[in-house]
């Protein structure tokens, strides 16, 4: 417990700290909001008038406090050069980048678990084999190859599905999901091999372990050893893969989102940050120190809930 | 993977990317507008993409950007990760308990934005590229290096030699570096791949290299609009960056 609490500690701090030295960071860099809107046209009496009016002439101390009080209160701030709250600017992109993920997610975890069980238990398996090599080749080749290569398969080839997504980002579920498949399908892709060798290296070591002879021995048949012996003890391991990963599918689709035209939080961050509106892009960086955080800690708490031995440790 | 195969790409990729200036090919940015968008030709084996320029000698000459800075990132960030991590493990007590968690802390850091950020802020300066992404690759050989290096201090025979009095500098590049060396070969090579991956990323993404520099990810950017026409112009690029990082994947792979 005592262990957790500081785990708990360590992440609350890691995600403070590391967004106070974000804001200065982005502080730091050349341009801000007013620059931002006026853009190369601005005058310096005009850009000194915005900057009065948004409160950007204070020293940085205690705009960083200003702020900070903000964002605790629930208020990210505003975009100048939007003309927008900019948490209605993101929290429609937050939606769209999670229902990515979910799919992506859905796609990938469940078939890879599937997967690296049976290409470790059946290693021989020409069809497992090729499997792994796929989806090792899939991991290794950037998303930007992967995302291009099923367009170019999926939608000009074969058209199955449309190649760009032409929705507004505040379209219903509906309206997105016909335009979902094919970013999904490149996530996807990427992150399958992780948990599948995970699972596979896991079966592998497992599988020669005395208490599976025993129930092989016992007569028990292959199938309940597989899901009630080799499974569950396989699994600790991949749950941390899985929530690296899908730490990654929530904030890490910048590439597939431009991709295809999706207008998710990557296709956002890609946009403010050409656009230099700072004001966007902290939030949006906050988020995935949040998520990434989170899902470390979730990781931990989930595999000490799976593995016995660690449990007995805590109490 | 053979390991013939992959020393042969390997080796295709070194030389290409050594000679391609040497080399009897088109001039990368020469365009032809009479020639757009075609297939297979005398003139061009590999077609042209949509400004006429020869689709062979851009992707011949695609990797080398990459490689230079991949390079340089590289070599920063298995110093940095090196001496960080190994230091670490040696030094012990709090000075380690301190570095640990400042590995922890860099590894939580948001790589992917941070790198757009830089690029899209400072501009195309490979240099200061190079130097971003060495910093930034520096944390997770740090955490193998300090891993190995505990391993290793364990052992008797340095033990031994720290009994002999060997101590800090010594001991590190005596003992320590030349046993914990193959294991974080296998990260630093990893990473390679991974500064390749970023880079051309960032360069697909219109902030990296800037057109009309031949360079692998952006040439896919430019010829993906035209891939109904001419595939080709596409399907070359990737050819050339998969077989590259397949190849050195391959090869740290020890399965």
């Amino acid at each position: 417990m005592k262990n957790l609490a500081r785990r708990v500690l360590f992440t609350l701090g890691a995600f403070v700290s590391l967004a106070v030295l974000s804001f200065l960071g982005i502080d730091a860099l050349p341009g801000d909001g007013c620059t931002a809107l006026l853009g190369r046209f601005g005058t310096d009496a005009k850009i000194a008038e915005c900057r009065e009016e948004n409160q950007l002439t204070d020293p940085v101390v205690v705009r960083l406090g200003n702020w900070a009080n903000d964002v605790v209160h629930g208020d990210l701030g505003y975009s100048i050069k939007r003309d927008e709250q900019v948490a209605q600017i993101i929290l429609p992109r937050i939606r769209n980048t999670a229902m990515l993920a979910v799919v992506a997610a859905l796609m990938a975890f469940p078939s890879a678990i599937v997967a690296g069980l049976l290409i470790g238990r059946y290693p021989q398996s020409r069809i497992g084999k090729a499997i792994n090599t796929l989806g090792v080749v899939a991991m290794t080749l950037p998303e930007f190859v992967i995302a291009t290569i099923l367009w170019l398969v999926f939608s000009i080839w074969i058209p199955i599905f449309p190649g760009v997504t032409v929705v507004p980002s505040n379209a219903t579920v509906l309206e997105l999901l016909p335009h979902i498949w094919m970013p999904a399908l490149t996530l996807a892709a990427v992150v399958f091999a992780h948990s599948m060798r995970t699972m596979k290296a896991g079966v592998t070591t497992i599988q020669t372990m005395p208490f599976v002879e025993s129930a092989r021995l016992r007569g028990t048949k292959e199938r309940v050893t597989l899901l009630r012996h080799i499974l569950p003890a396989a699994l600790p391991p991949v749950v941390n893969t899985i929530a690296v990963d899908a730490a990654w599918l929530l904030t890490g689709t910048f590439v597939t989102e431009a991709v295809f035209n999706y207008r998710g939080l990557g296709r956002l961050a890609i946009d403010a940050i050409s656009d230099r509106d700072t004001a966007v892009i902290l939030p949006i960086i906050l988020f995935g120190l949040g998520v990434y955080l989170t899902m470390s800690l979730i990781a931990d708490m989930v595999v000490r809930l799976l593995d016995p031995r660690l449990k007995q440790q805590r109490s | 993977m053979n390991k013939r195969i992959v020393y042969c790409v390997l080796g295709f990729h070194a030389v290409v990317a050594l000679l391609a200036p040497l080399l009897p090919l088109a001039p990368t940015d020469k365009q032809d507008p009479g020639a757009m968008l075609q297939g297979f030709s005398a003139a061009h084996w590999l077609g042209t993409d949509a400004l006429g320029r020869d689709v062979l000698s851009r992707a011949l000459h695609g990797g080398r950007p990459s490689l230079v800075i991949a390079l340089l990132a590289t070599a920063l960030s298995a110093i940095i990760g090196v001496a960080l991590g190994s230091l670490a493990a040696l030094a012990g007590g709090w000075i380690d308990e301190a570095l640990a968690r400042l590995i922890d802390f860099l590894l939580a850091a948001p790589t992917l934005i941070l790198l757009l950020l830089i690029a899209s802020f400072f501009g195309h300066d490979p240099f200061i590229l190079s130097v971003t992404l060495g910093l930034m690759y520096a944390a997770p050989i740090a955490r193998v290096a300090r891993g190995s290096t505990q391993v290793l201090l364990a052992r008797d025979f340095v033990r031994v030699a720290r009994l002999q009095g060997g101590r800090g500098i010594n001991l590190l590049f005596g003992e320590v570096l030349p046993n914990v060396w193959r294991v974080v070969l296998t990260e630093i090579a990893m990473q390679f791949t991974w500064i390749i991956l970023a880079f051309s990323s960032l360069s697909f993404l219109g902030l990296g290299a800037s057109p009309p520099t031949p360079e692998w990810g952006l040439m896919i950017a430019e010829a993906r609009s035209y891939m109904t026409i001419n595939p080709l112009s596409v399907i070359t690029p990737i050819v050339m960056l998969a077989s590259l990082v397949l190849a050195v994947q391959a090869l740290v792979d020890r399965e």
